[in-house]
């Protein structure tokens, strides 16, 4: 009996040994200091700061976010990711996101990104968005296409049916100016930058046909080009004051505040607009997917696992943990209930109950006969920011009336590209 | 004969050598770079020489942005010392003491505040709608829309308008406490003989603070060249270029548009030669 007895007692402590082993290893905190994040001001964010300790519980330690507006963000994870590397995650989007994955400033999200948090949840649109060079990047904060949100009301009085063509918008947008009553027909993005004036001005010229590469060849100066700037030019004679050297924030705000007639603009102004809190234009709306040819401008921004500052496999899984935590089901929805429609991005909560109950059928509607139309606008490349903002200053000039020759800005544009095109 | 003592030395070398630190390592470091084809988007470099500097002088914005600075410091310096030298001196003929210490608090709070946040608060002032600034444009036109910082013609003087508030106010607070320290019997022999008041700051009491202001000119052209953050907040360098200064295409070139660290960092050195040269230039005028 006794060999039974010393084999059923060696079990035992072997049993018991690794059990308690198994214990310790899943209380080991995953992170070991704080995760550092640089982003940029999201309401999602604000709100997941409010579950802080959730994620210290979760993870052993806490995170901090420092936040900067879009351009500044841009700048400063651009230098942060390419000398000190300070910050564990970055915040990234579409057109800076070839250029950290191919600089190696950041890794591939989904080494890091624990299976239990379901990254195929995300719509389908950003997680195509997340990828370059058949990797996955980043976890979407928020994403999507346009929509074209305009006034019944305004609509109405001026008996105009919404525009469902490009040629009726450019049409009708002159009539439904009246300065005198304080009301504009469109408002654009007059800023610089590639995801400011660039980014509204490119649906026209992918609706005109144009392309950025003939073969290997960049033709910026094209004739789709030049028209798409044209027609760009015409509609900012009836864009909101203040909008000329303005972007997002200056669109929006006019047309929230009531003194747009129309505006094509990306999906999260939707939900602004139905929002009492943010919009005083509430129960006088409609949407619509952008005028017929006009491609919707996908676009997507996320959180991504620095390089230089999670040096070894431990701090990476720290901050992929943060990142599938901030991005999680449960964190969207406690979005969704607090009513944050443009930081929703996972297909469960989208198509739920709770979703159509909050936004109308009408929207949710409009947000799948946009999808048919969104595209991914810009060229997907490192050397895009660089050539996109390039353009923005350009056209920046042509729209506040620095520069008047439009083939010539064009041509410089062209000019720059070839020589990046070089660079390769 | 004199005591030779090692306390002066004990004293300078240390200072000298942190300074020297901590003013050549950087300046030599952006020589360096300046003179290499860095970018921030790869590890990988040559050295290229002088090569920046030639391309520098065949970049249209380059050029622009010298221009632009060049307008900048002139706007500013000059209208900071017009509005503090005017207000200095009329506080000192028609405001009482008591007045004049009310005065001198509101007219340091501009300068008290962070650059970034008056440039915001100005940011709002100038909005073609709401702006508080525009406002009086609006009423007197019957809603006609004035927005002057999308206009070319318009933008740099509306951004300057704000550094000259912080800056034109606060001095005029020293120019009227220069003028309470001078001696008051060559202002009573000016008025007894029957100088007229503007005869008597024109020709006696402004030439009397000749020294005095002629630092405080210096001291706003040094802050001029730093008006970065006033600048970007306000128009990002726009309309298109029209009020892009130096600091800020270099800025944009090495981290907002393209990372070339090197083409900026040669627009730095270019900067600091030029500000050496005409500082030194304009300081030798002034002495002789």
């Amino acid at each position: 009996m006794k060999p039974i007895r010393l084999a059923a007692g060696l079990g035992a402590a072997f049993m018991l040994s690794a059990t308690v082993s198994t214990i310790a290893l899943a209380q080991a905190p995953v992170c070991s200091a704080p995760v550092k994040v640089l982003a940029q001001p999201r309401d999602g964010l604000t709100l997941l700061e409010d579950s802080k300790a959730e994620f210290e519980k979760l993870a052993g330690a806490g995170f901090q976010i420092d936040y900067l507006n879009e351009n500044d963000r841009r700048a400063k994870s651009r230098a942060d990711a390419s000398t000190v590397g300070n910050y564990n995650v970055y915040y990234v989007d579409e057109a800076n996101v070839a250029l950290f994955a191919s600089s190696k400033w950041i890794v591939p999200l989904t080494d890091y990104y624990p299976a239990d948090y379901d990254y195929a949840d995300f719509d389908p649109g950003r997680q195509k968005v997340a990828t370059f060079d058949g990797k996955v990047w980043f976890a979407p904060l928020t994403g999507g296409g346009d929509l074209m949100v305009y006034r019944k009301d305004v609509l109405e009085a001026a008996g105009i049916q919404p525009p469902k063509t490009l040629d009726e918008l450019i049409a009708d947008v002159p009539k439904l100016t009246n300065p005198d009553k304080g009301m504009y027909g469109i408002a654009l993005r007059g800023a610089r930058g590639s995801g400011a004036n660039v980014w509204r001005w490119m649906p026209f010229f992918k609706a005109y046909g144009g392309q950025w590469f003939d073969g290997d060849k960049p033709v910026f100066n094209s004739d789709a080009a030049v028209k798409a700037t044209e027609t760009y030019l015409k509609l900012f004679k009836d864009s909101a004051p203040g909008t000329q050297t303005g972007s997002w924030d200056e669109s929006t705000g006019a047309f929230l505040s009531g003194q747009v007639a129309i505006l094509v603009e990306s999906t999260p102004l939707s939900g602004m607009a139905v929002d009492p809190k943010t919009s005083q234009v509430v129960g006088k709306i409609g949407f619509l997917p952008p005028p017929s040819p006009l491609p919707g401008g996908g676009y997507g921004h996320g959180l991504a696992i620095a390089a230089k500052a999670n040096a070894d496999d431990a701090s990476k899984k720290c901050a992929g943990l943060f990142i599938a935590w901030a991005t999680s089901k449960e964190n969207e929805k406690r979005r969704l209930d607090a009513h944050q429609f443009g930081e929703l991005n996972r297909t469960s909560i989208l198509s739920s109950k709770e979703f159509a109950d909050i936004y109308g059928a009408d929207l949710g509607q409009a947000l799948a006969e946009t999808g048919k139309v969104t595209a991914v606008n810009f060229w997907q490349d490192p050397r895009w920011p660089d050539l996109g903002d390039r353009w923005g200053i350009i056209l920046e000039e042509l729209v506040t009336g620095t520069r008047t020759d439009i083939k010539g800005g064009l041509n410089e544009l062209d000019a720059y590209a070839n020589e990046l095109a070089k660079k390769k | 004969m004199a005591r030779r003592t090692s306390l002066p030395v004990t004293f300078v070398v240390p200072t000298i050598a942190i300074l020297l630190v901590l003013s050549m390592v950087p300046t030599l470091y952006a020589i360096v770079i300046a003179l290499q084809n860095r970018e921030l988007s790869t590890p990988d470099y040559s050295w290229v020489w002088l090569s920046n500097f030639v391309d520098l002088f065949l970049d249209r914005r380059f050029l622009n942005a010298v221009w632009v600075s060049v307008k900048w410091e002139i706007v500013t310096v000059v209208a900071t010392m017009v509005v503090a030298i005017g207000l200095g001196v009329l506080m000192f003929e028609v405001a009482s003491p008591r007045l004049r210490n009310i005065y001198c608090l509101l007219f340091i709070i501009p300068v008290l505040l962070p650059r970034v946040s008056a440039a915001f608060v100005w940011k709002f002032a100038y909005h073609p709608l709401y702006g508080i600034a525009t406002y009086p444009y609006r009423l007197l036109t019957g809603g006609l829309i004035f927005d002057p910082l999308s206009k070319p013609a318009t933008a740099l003087f509306a951004v300057a308008s704000v550094d000259v508030w912080q800056w034109g106010l606060f001095f005029a607070v020293i120019v009227l406490k220069l003028l309470e320290t001078l001696p008051p019997q060559p202002i009573e022999a000016a008025r007894l003989d029957h100088a007229k008041r503007w005869q008597i700051h024109a020709y006696v009491t402004l030439p009397m603070l000749k020294a005095p202001l002629i630092s405080l000119m210096f001291v706003k052209m040094i802050e001029s060249l730093r008006s970065f953050d006033l600048i970007y907040v306000m128009t990002r360098g726009g309309p298109g270029v029209a009020t892009e200064t130096l600091d800020m295409y270099a800025f944009s070139q090495g981290f907002i548009e393209s990372g070339k660290v090197s083409y900026a960092s040669a627009m730095a050195v270019l900067m600091m030669i030029a500000t050496v040269i005409t500082f030194t230039m304009l300081w030798k005028r002034v002495q002789a």
